[in-house]
């Protein structure tokens, strides 16, 4: 069973990115959203339409304290990641995530740092460690951490029934939203799915719109009624 | 006594057919959503409050009651069979539920879980009941400057002291703060960071980012994940949950020592029930290691699932408690019922016993409903539960999906919000995929609107003095405990470190396991 391992190992399909300076560090995606969010928080101060005799502090004195330590933040976010790399591909026994938990753990009490990691590690039954490296294994033949199919799948879904539900009506754009995601959780039989979507969108249709009287759109289903 | 009237004149307006009729009906669903994996009971009340505005609030909140503790039980039945905590506050009951579970004391680990849930959630209502009504009239004498430091307190506590990073949930807080300040600003009218967009006018909603955070970005969060699936683990448990009395007479000093635990966390704003599970697991793991027969370890031990479970479920009583004497929510959940009781124009404070006695008493009386409920329902049936995990997976999350539509288009029936919640969503997934905690996100949004109004008013007063946020004893003594708190995770953080370092010089594996 190890020795079997090891080989799959050697295998191992290369991330986006292998190699170059951007392994592990596609982290730095969480300082750029801190970024973003405090930049339209300036934005957003600056143009600000504030009356004349407002008095001091005035409705720009919170958010700019919040704007501050965003940027400070992000400033310091980008510095972690770029020292502490995300462990990618390893090789011993720990699942990715506990050592990364590791690289970044910081002032916990200690109670709760040493009861929600060590437990885990020691005393997990030996079938679920050996699950967990077979998983490791499947998924050292993908080019990503995620999955970005299925997630576009499930995403992509969500705003397609956004989009159409009140054109569409409800049933409709619900069971397009229950296909999609369950084709997103790996589902193999889309004809079964459709049949599936289509009953429970119409169950909730009549549940929540008929029963309780919920506002939900008919769409071109309702026609004349 | 003053209390027990009250109390029994609240059991007479929460045992009428209807509100019994809720608190069943909350009972089951809540039950039926911490069961699911990967859902807890903060998810359980985010997608079902859309669902009960058709509800009069007493009705509603009543209801609410059933689906929180629901949530909490059906958390712990899945953290045993499945390995897979439904929420933060389950994890401790993991350890040695599981191994217990595994070797074939399934049943018995159900009941022991459910009694100390029962347990801890019974005194702690008890509490409520009697200091409740105290700490309303305390709260009294709290002007803007204490709630500002109030709410800094839990801004530092969720976001510091407990979180495992502070970089990143100090990020997962200001985000949260910086969604609370978008719409227009209540004190002087002035149109905030919308864009000139009207459905902004009003704000962000929290029902929206609750749902998107804990809902949609989760159902995306386990789509991105489908190929690592670990085999299902799950045991199934059969027979009858009975304890013996040996167990029985085991289990108990722990249930009582959890709640002991519990109950001051009910008050303290550090995120919810996890420090107080982790803590209670750790004290028993160390009296066991004292014991002549230490049970921890292969075969799991009664009561290092006993202790946690009652902690957990006595802390969420006292902060139930919290919430409705104060309105300071003191973990996501709360959070949730928070925006609930605003949704119906009631804020809950000092004010809101004098206002509606009839509904705050009607909701505590249903604690004790529900609790019983509860009990009936999961200690003899908690296997049928299990069966829930049937559903395959596609369809699960595609019944998920489809529920967090609904709800935020039947609160808002906009397309703009469903946007915002689809937005927020693949935030929340990315912020989950790089361990950003989610907890003080919904502190940050929840207690903000606070800060910042509480904050501007004590500066306004005091003709922009600063020393005004000092000036009380209240203030003084909650700015001594945080900074107390700060400098003693601070220093639990050098001596982990060294220590970190010094167990890596060795290298050997069997000096990490001395640190437990």
């Amino acid at each position: 069973m190890s020795a079997q391992t090891s080989t799959k190992k050697r295998t191992r399909t290369a991330h986006i990115g292998a190699g170059t300076w951007w392994q592990g560090r596609s982290g730095l995606l969480v300082p750029l959203i801190m970024a973003g969010f405090s930049t339209y928080l300036l934005i957003g101060i600056i143009t600000m339409d504030v009356a004349e005799d407002t008095d001091p502090p005035g409705p720009q004195f919170f958010p700019m304290i919040i704007m501050i330590v965003g940027y400070v933040l992000t400033i310091l976010l980008t510095i972690a990641y770029i020292r502490n790399p995300e462990p990618v591909d390893v090789d011993d026994d720990l699942p990715a995530e506990v050592e990364e938990q590791k690289a970044f753990s910081t002032p916990v009490t200690s109670a709760v740092s040493a009861s929600r990691l060590d437990p885990h590690e020691e005393d997990e039954p030996l079938q679920d460690r050996q699950a967990l490296a077979e998983a490791r294994v499947a998924d050292s033949r993908h080019r990503t951490h995620s999955d970005f199919v299925s997630l576009a799948w499930g995403a992509g879904g969500f705003a397609a029934f956004a989009l159409i539900l009140e054109f569409a009506g409800w049933i409709l754009a619900a069971a397009l939203l229950f296909w999609c995601v369950a084709r997103s959780m790996g589902s193999k039989r889309p004809l079964f799915d459709l049949i599936m979507a289509l009953t429970f969108s119409s169950l909730v249709y009549i549940a929540f719109a008929v029963l309780l009287g919920l506002n939900l759109p008919s769409g071109i289903l309702g026609g004349g009624f | 006594m003053d209390a027990l009237m009250s109390l029994l004149e609240g059991f007479t307006h929460a045992l009428t057919p209807m509100n019994l009729l809720w608190v069943l009906v909350g009972c089951f669903l809540g039950t039926a959503v911490g069961v699911l994996p990967g859902l807890g009971s903060s998810m359980a009340v985010a997608l079902l409050l859309p669902m009960t505005f058709a509800l009069d609030p007493t009705g509603a909140f009543i209801m609410f009651a059933g689906v929180y503790f629901g949530g909490l039980f059906g958390d712990s039945t899945m953290a045993i069979l499945m390995n897979t905590p439904g929420q933060a506050s389950a994890i401790a009951s993991t350890f040695e539920g599981h191994k217990m579970a595994r070797n074939g004391r399934a049943p018995q680990a159900l009941a022991t879980a459910a009694i100390g849930a029962f347990i801890g959630g019974f005194v702690s209502c008890c509490l409520v009941v009697f200091v409740a009504p105290a700490l309303a009239d305390f709260s009294t004498n709290f002007g803007p400057a204490e709630f500002f430091a109030l709410a800094l307190f839990a801004f530092v506590a969720t976001s510091s002291v407990v979180a495992d990073s502070v970089l990143k949930g100090l990020m997962a807080l200001v985000l949260g703060i910086g969604f609370s300040v978008i719409g227009i600003d209540s004190v002087s009218g002035t149109e905030r960071f919308t864009m000139g967009v009207p459905e902004l006018f009003d704000g962000v909603s929290l029902v929206t980012v609750t749902v998107a955070i804990l809902a949609l970005g989760e159902v995306f969060f386990i789509a991105s994940r489908i190929r690592r699936k670990v085999n299902d683990n799950t045991i199934n448990s059969s027979g009858r949950p009975f304890l013996s009395r040996r167990e029985f007479g085991e289990a108990l000093p722990a249930w009582l020592r959890g709640t002991a635990i519990g109950l001051p966390f009910g008050v303290i704003p550090v995120g919810g029930a996890d420090v107080p599970t982790f803590m209670s697991y750790g004290l028993e793991r160390k009296l066991d290691s004292k014991r002549k027969d230490p049970q921890f370890g292969d075969k799991g031990a009664i009561r290092g699932l006993a202790g946690p479970e009652s902690a957990g479920s006595a802390t969420t009583g006292i902060a139930m408690g919290a919430l409705l004497a104060l309105g300071l929510p003191i973990s996501a959940t709360a959070a949730i019922m928070l925006a609930a009781f605003r949704q119906y124009g009631l804020q809950p404070g000092p004010l809101l016993f004098d206002r509606s006695p009839e509904l705050v008493w009607g909701l505590l009386a249903s604690f004790f409903i529900a609790m019983i409920v509860l009990l009936i329902i999961n200690l003899p049936f908690a296997p049928l539960w299990a069966k829930l995990l049937k559903i395959p997976d596609p369809y699960l999350y595609g019944g998920i999906a489809v529920f967090c539509g609904l709800g935020i288009y039947a609160t808002s029936a906009s397309q703009f919000e469903l946007m915002i919640l689809l937005g927020i969503g693949i935030i929340s997934f990315v912020l989950k995929r790089y361990g950003v905690p989610l907890a003080p996100l919904m502190i940050g949004m929840v207690l903000g609107p606070l800060a910042e109004s509480s904050l501007r008013d004590a500066l306004l007063a005091s003709g922009n003095d600063v020393s005004v946020l000092v000036s009380s004893p209240i203030t003084i003594v909650l700015y001594v405990i945080l900074i107390g708190a700060l400098l003693y995770t601070g220093i639990g953080r050098v001596v982990a470190r060294r220590r970190a370092r010094n167990a890596v010089a060795p290298a050997s594996r069997d000096s990490e396991s001395v640190s437990s």
